[in-house]
């Protein structure tokens, strides 16, 4: 990553190249590498996580230092911070304009919303701490029907006022929704501006829509994970006409990002872990597959994000049509997953973040070394972070570590 | 009964195994060997979790049938009658939320019948040193499910050394744990599931089965 030689515009070309042939199944130059983003990024800058989720100059020039200091070739986990607000876009998904904003939830937006859902730092939790993603309980059973016969009016209407403590009575919704707004405006604002600094630094643009799996939207807002999985058990007809009917909201709303000249989707998943094999072919991937589908048509490719053991479910991708686009995977083992997919899907993942956070530059050295050996072959892999979360005590000689590890063997 | 019970819990019928243990107990069944099947349809299906025949949704329904049985069981049981196997004290570290990992965990070891003192989320390391003070544990539990966690963890067990805490086993648990963050926080063992987590705490104190 000779950044002395080559301008801006060269790089980015370069970058790019070596993305789009990994995404086309092709073998680029080197093993494109995809960085990490999280708390790293405000301590090595010297804020609070709160500054950096409230306020956007701070966050802004902590964002372009470490991007300039660590480079990658495709920063995907280090942008403006936010946390999936998938309901939002189902909620707005009627509104192309209003669902593509709705994406991911801010610390402001949060604020705003009084939401249910997250915490974020200097509000619920410790000024240094995460914003993270609780999800809860915030419809009943016996509402199944309710979601299924007007699955934006419920979410709108029942839901949202239910999960969001400044949506209590009219008068106070009137407001919060121009705030909203507001933060809406600022957060994209801000984005924009991280955008031209990533193109001053040599980073590609690559335009980045939403989908989500609709089981996911039941699971993380409105039943809560553990409800659905039993409820799988409970009222299975129930669900499934549910996912269904979500189904064409959510393609709807990824729909959006056709506006803004997306090429990816990036869908990702929480409960495939935790179903068995046959929930999960039942209840999980008929939907999500739909999603894929659908999108694919339309020209905008999938970045799907396997969290935690996909291993039970790896067959189901080889249903998808070759070069669907990119199977990120964070605990499967990404050597014998791309033994499986090889010359279908694009292989992303395969640096465990522990590694990262516990390892030293000689065992990152040799383990680089070793993956490579394996899936570097035919191409068709990213390397990227388990989780792209990297916590604020990663050494950073760690991050350099691998930085160079990537030239030299990739 | 004990069989037909042991089959329906094990076979995740959660309406024909809570229907039967409660005819069981009316009919003036002795609630001790309810107890005892329950726990051994629990063991068996961490287990099948273990040999890839189960998944998370088999834990957490089973974690939810036995909690339903237990809630009229347990009032027929009088403290003392309740084996224990050791006692530990559990919670998700400092900066992290999340409780759904600690709770299917939870229900398991107690389950096999250790005794929990759950000591919630986001628990600062003086509130582990406190606990452990208090309960004296033979087991420290702490979960994390985030990557902030693992310094969180670290932090933890040095407190906990620092305060001069010594005689009970540690073990870390939750999504992002492994071999690595072990090392690097000083614990004894890690599991990334909850059925490993149980099978190791009975390893950590020596105990068969």
């Amino acid at each position: 990553m000779d950044m002395t030689t080559k301008n801006p515009q060269e790089l980015a070309k370069e970058r790019r190249a070596r993305l789009q042939a990994a995404i086309n199944l092709e073998e680029p130059d080197r093993v494109p590498f995809c960085g990490v983003g999280g708390d790293i990024i405000p301590a090595y800058a010297g804020i609070t996580q709160k500054e950096f989720n409230f306020d956007y100059d701070k966050a802004e020039k902590a964002l372009e230092k470490f991007l300039k200091d660590f480079p990658c070739d495709w920063p995907f986990a280090a942008g403006v911070t936010g946390l999936d607000g998938r309901i939002l876009s189902v909620a707005f998904a009627e509104y192309p304009d209003l669902a593509l904003s709705s994406t991911f939830v801010s610390g402001p937006m949060h604020k705003t919303l009084g939401d249910k859902y997250y915490r974020f730092p200097g509000m619920e939790t410790d000024e240094n701490a995460s914003p993270q993603f609780l999800g809860g309980t915030f419809m009943e059973p016996d509402e199944y029907d309710d979601l299924i016969e007007d699955p934006v009016g419920f979410v709108l209407e029942t839901i949202l006022p239910r999960a969001c403590t400044n949506l209590d009575t009219p008068r106070q919704a009137m407001t919060t929704m121009v705030r909203l707004g507001m933060d809406f405006s600022q957060f994209y604002a801000s984005a924009a501006k991280v955008g031209m600094a990533s193109a001053q630094l040599g980073y590609p643009s690559l335009a980045i829509g939403g989908a989500y799996a609709p089981l996911d939207i039941i699971g993380d807002f409105l039943r809560g994970i553990s409800n659905t999985v039993l409820d799988l058990r409970r009222y299975p007809d129930k669900v499934k006409k549910a996912t269904e009917a979500l189904t064409e909201v959510i393609i709807k709303y990824a729909l959006a990002f056709k506006a803004i000249g997306a090429e990816l989707a990036f869908i990702p998943l929480h409960l495939n872990e935790y179903l068995s094999p046959k929930l999960y072919k039942e209840f999980y991937w008929p939907t999500l597959k739909e999603v894929i589908l659908t999108l694919l048509d339309e020209g905008i490719k999938s970045l799907v994000f396997f969290e935690g053991h996909h291993e039970p479910h790896l067959e189901t991708i080889l249903e998808l049509p070759k070069g669907w686009g990119i199977a990120y995977f964070e605990k499967t083992d990404v050597v014998k997953a791309k033994e499986i997919l090889k010359d279908h899907s694009c292989v992303m993942g395969g640096l465990p973040i522990t590694l990262l956070v516990g390892g030293t530059p000689a065992s990152i050295d040799e383990y680089i070394k070793n993956l490579f050996e394996k899936v570097k072959p035919g191409g068709g892999f990213i390397l990227a972070p388990s989780v792209g979360t990297a916590p604020r005590e990663t050494p950073l000689e760690n991050l350099t570590a691998l930085i160079e590890a990537v030239e030299k063997y990739g | 009964m004990h069989e037909e019970l042991f089959n329906k819990i094990v076979d995740m019928d959660e309406e024909g195994s809570i229907k039967l243990a409660k005819e069981y107990l009316d009919g003036g069944g002795d609630a001790q060997k309810l107890l005892n099947v329950c726990r051994d349809a629990m063991g068996v299906i961490g287990d099948k979790f273990e040999k890839g025949e189960y998944f998370l949704s088999e834990l957490l329904l089973g974690g939810e049938i036995f909690s339903s049985i237990m809630e009229f069981t347990l009032p027929l049981l009088k403290e003392g009658d309740i084996a224990k196997l050791g006692k530990i004290v559990l919670g998700t570290v400092k900066d992290d939320i999340h409780n759904i990992g600690k709770d299917i965990f939870k229900a398991f070891v107690e389950a096999a019948g250790f005794e929990v003192v759950d000591i919630g989320v986001d628990v600062p390391e003086e509130k582990f040193v406190e606990a452990v003070k208090e309960h004296k544990p033979d087991i420290v539990g702490m979960s994390c499910l985030i990557t902030a966690g693992i310094s969180s963890m670290k932090n933890t067990v040095e407190a906990l050394k620092e305060a001069g805490l010594k005689d009970f086993k540690i073990i870390i648990g939750g999504g992002r744990v492994d071999e690595e963050v072990k090392e690097l926080a000083g614990a004894d063992a890690w599991a990334d599931d909850a059925a490993r987590g149980v099978r190791l705490c009975k390893e950590l104190l020596g105990v068969e089965g």
